[in-house]
């Protein structure tokens, strides 16, 4: 009882300290956006948001006087810090964090589009494009580590996803066949992953790794043996065209960048809103939810622990190739080797940051689909940053994220461990 | 921080099980034995077996003079350089049967110097390193071992009898690059983006920021470069948009949705095969979106794009290699520097397949205009020469 109110006590203690840390943090924003963005700007000048996807301007250009928008937003920072201080806890920390946070980039967008225009539809666009194969990748962790597996090997599910999806989309003619073919390379590794974990209970980490390194070289090999010599049969499928809702396209901004896309943003987010239904309001979420936390409660009552894990596994994996497959055959029309160049891990760190949540996983999927996409259009603005510093944006913004931010997050209860009957 | 919590209570609930696992039957065996030999052969795979099979199918090992290539990380068909350099040791081996070549793939910047390493122990008769980037490694072996030949595609290196740097004036080419897409350009924006932020890559992108500059001076018009602005100092340095790879298509194709977005039409990517994501994403978009390719004639190594390439910025990449083997078979080899230009064609715009019609009769005049200009010196391909637009 006593160790139970001490350490309640002394986690209290550390709590005021990071909402003091993060108060002074996000105050310190304020004054940063004030300094660097407001101060070297002249009176008069002014930047252009576009909000339009065509040329013809549905929505009239947004003009902004630089500096004082940039103060505006300056005084919002240091506002949010200082509600951070007074408040010392509470529920809406993290909410005042984030508007400084969004203060913060929105006056260096404005700033860095000081004296000329700036694609502010584009800069959504891309943040979505960007984040599509993030979020299956997030979701196929969700799937695999609610139900107490972990999946470290989203990458090499990406890698065979798009492989198998390019190779079939190709062969065939037939997307839709390289659809169902990602899927179901993702599903086998996944499959691997669960037999290496299940049947044998080896290391979970380590046969996540030794999955990507497995997927990477067999890819690697396969392109240049079997697809580089035949490439206009073997990899040179169609892309997955746009498809527009009819009506819901014409909304001004979000229409075209919500409502004018790839199937593959329509099936992340259904499966999306699947996963997070079901997760949590149906009886299939309830059980994997227990077998994830405590095996032998569930196993107790009459649960099968294994059967609910293989089948989430190899859920979790046709979800991961599905990403893969979105790399290949729904962007760029070939298999390449090493394309997903570690997109896996960031979805492994959104699915840490969104806290094994679906909804807030692909929520962290869109930071850093933003963090990219910003770093790009910076580039374009000719932000005097060298070009390594902007690359680095994404990664960046994903250890802040988890180191940072986050803090001590819980993973399932049995995330990890191999469960065996007593 | 939990993880590994969480692991250490697994092994010890689990320490006893391994053995009755393995009892039971020979299931886990089978599946750690068929694990490793898949690692095995895959790892193997990515780099070195799969580049000996590859030139054994092609070419019979009978030669009395080995011609040895080692890829960037862009890998062998990039459709780009590295493809180009090994199409220019096929060229040398077709011109001379008794040459013998193979390649070895990089996978990444750590299999430079291992890879440079193999093939002196295989007593290559000249080892050719594609790309900039291998420069300082192929650098060192020249100076380490003297009799070894090499030589650098892209790259100046200081005078040395056994090492050749191959490097090409591409800022001449994409000038008339950069002067075609300013005149094809129906919004009056182009953009332009690099893999890496290096000279090699850099000079194309400054050689089309002038050529549009010159477009504008001479026009009378107000076509804007997005993705590149060079320094006053040094041209070849400067803020731009960068992809950070020559592998990413998915970069590829964000970088050139992000710049169709700020108005651009015409897109001339500098990035190897990471241009291919830019060119699914300019095809998806539809006319009037157009773009330029890099290195090679993208008809040729990248034909399903056709229809959208106006015309590809190209360096004599075969010619010269296979120029470098020969020399290096034959005993005519010389250390020092090749500078491939406009005038000696080791630059130049390819034909303008599908475009030949659309570009104007006066703009093709025009660049072969520029063309001689260029050749003479009458005409700078330093942006800085010109008002920035």
């Amino acid at each position: 009882m006593s160790a139970t109110a001490w350490t309640a006590t002394a986690s209290g203690a550390r709590a005021r300290g990071r909402h003091t840390w993060l108060g002074v943090f996000t105050a310190a924003l304020g004054g940063l956006t004030a300094f660097a963005f407001c101060l070297h700007v002249g009176g008069g000048v002014t930047a252009t948001l576009n909000m339009n996807s065509q040329p013809a301007a549905a929505i009239p250009l947004v003009v902004l006087p630089v500096r004082l928008t940039c103060a505006v937003l300056a005084a919002v920072s240091a506002a949010a810090g200082a509600a951070i201080l007074r408040r010392q806890g509470g529920r809406g920390t993290y909410g005042l964090l984030t508007l400084g946070l969004v203060a913060f980039t929105l006056a260096f967008v404005i700033w860095a589009a000081r004296g000329t225009e700036v694609s502010f539809e584009g800069l959504l666009a891309s943040t979505l494009i960007d984040s599509i194969p993030l979020m299956f990748g997030a979701l196929s962790g969700v799937m695999c580590e609610r139900s107490g597996v972990i999946n470290i090997a989203i990458e090499g599910q990406f890698l065979g996803g798009a492989f198998l999806g390019a190779m079939i989309g190709s062969l065939t003619g037939d997307l839709w066949l390289g659809m169902v073919a990602g899927a179901a390379g993702g599903a086998a590794l996944g499959g691997l992953l669960a037999v290496l974990c299940l049947r044998y209970q080896a290391d979970q980490i380590i046969v996540g790794i030794v999955i990507v390194t497995f997927a990477t070289g067999v890819t690697s090999f396969l392109d240049l043996q079997v697809l580089t010599p035949n490439q206009a049969t073997l990899n040179s499928p169609q892309v997955f065209g746009n498809i527009a809702v009819p009506v819901l396209d014409r909304i001004p901004l979000l229409g075209p960048i919500l409502f004018d896309q790839n199937i593959f943003l329509y099936l992340a987010l259904a499966l999306l809103a699947t996963i997070q239904v079901g997760l949590f309001h149906t009886r299939w979420g309830l059980r994997v939810r227990a077998v994830g936390e405590h095996p032998r409660a569930a196993d107790t009552v009459g649960i099968s622990v294994l059967f609910i894990r293989y089948r989430n596994v190899i859920l979790g994996g046709a979800i991961g190739g599905l990403g893969g497959a979105a790399l290949s055959i729904g962007s760029t029309g070939e298999f390449t080797s090493d394309m997903s160049a570690g997109l896996g891990f960031v979805a492994l760190a959104a699915m840490i940051f969104g806290r094994w949540s679906p909804l807030w996983a692909a929520t962290a999927c869109l930071l850093f689909g933003f963090a990219d996409s910003l770093q790009s259009n910076l580039a374009v603005l000719n932000v005097p940053i060298a070009s390594p510093f902007l690359l680095m944006a994404p990664y960046i913004a994903v250890i802040l994220a988890v180191a940072g931010l986050v803090g001590r997050v819980r993973p399932p209860g049995a995330d990890g461990q191999p469960y065996r009957r007593e | 921080m939990e993880r590994p919590l969480a692991r250490q209570t697994a092994d010890r609930d689990t320490a006893p099980r391994p053995r009755r696992r393995l009892r039971r039957g020979p299931g886990l065996r089978w599946v750690v034995a068929g694990a490793i030999l898949a690692v095995v052969a895959s790892a193997c795979g990515a780099a070195r077996p799969a580049a000996s099979v590859a030139a054994a199918k092609v070419l019979p090992r009978s030669g009395s003079f080995l011609g040895c290539m080692v890829t960037d990380t862009g890998g062998i068909d990039d459709r780009s350089f590295n493809a180009s350099s090994w199409q220019g040791m096929l060229a040398a081996h077709a011109a001379d049967h008794a040459i013998a070549v193979k390649y070895l793939q990089s996978t990444s910047a750590s299999d430079y110097v291992p890879n440079i390493t193999a093939f002196e122990r295989q007593h290559c008769g000249i080892i050719v390193t594609v790309g900039f980037l291998m420069a300082t490694a192929t650098l060192s072996a020249a100076k380490a071992d003297h009799t070894q030949k090499f030589a650098t595609v892209d790259y100046t290196y200081p005078q040395m009898s056994n090492l050749l740097g191959i490097h090409y004036q591409t800022d001449q080419d994409a000038f008339l690059g950069g002067y075609l897409a300013a005149a094809m350009s129906k919004s009056g924006v182009v953009g332009t983006f690099g893999g890496i932020d290096i000279p090699t890559v850099t000079i194309y992108m400054t050689g089309f920021v002038a050529g549009v500059r010159y477009y504008d001076l001479h026009n009378h018009a107000h076509v804007k470069v997005l993705g590149w602005t060079p320094s006053k100092s040094n041209p070849l340095n400067g803020t731009g948009l960068f992809t950070g790879s020559f592998t990413s298509q998915a970069d590829g194709r964000i970088d050139a949705t992000t710049l169709m977005h700020d108005g651009a039409d015409i897109i001339f990517p500098v990035a190897g095969s990471v241009g291919l994501g830019a060119a699914a994403a300019i095809k998806a978009a539809g006319p009037p979106n157009y773009m330029e390719w890099v290195d090679t004639d993208g008809c040729i190594s990248a034909p399903q794009y056709c229809s959208i390439f106006i015309t590809s910025v190209t360096k004599g990449i075969v010619a010269s290699v296979k120029a470098a083997v020969l020399a290096a078979a034959h005993g005519t080899f010389r250390g020092g520097n090749y500078n491939g230009t406009l005038a000696n064609n080791g630059v130049g715009l390819s034909p303008f397949h599908d475009f030949a019609n659309k570009i104007p009769q006066s703009v093709q005049r025009e660049l072969q205009v520029l063309r001689a200009g260029i050749i003479r010196g009458t005409i700078s391909v330093n942006p800085n020469r010109y008002p920035a637009g």
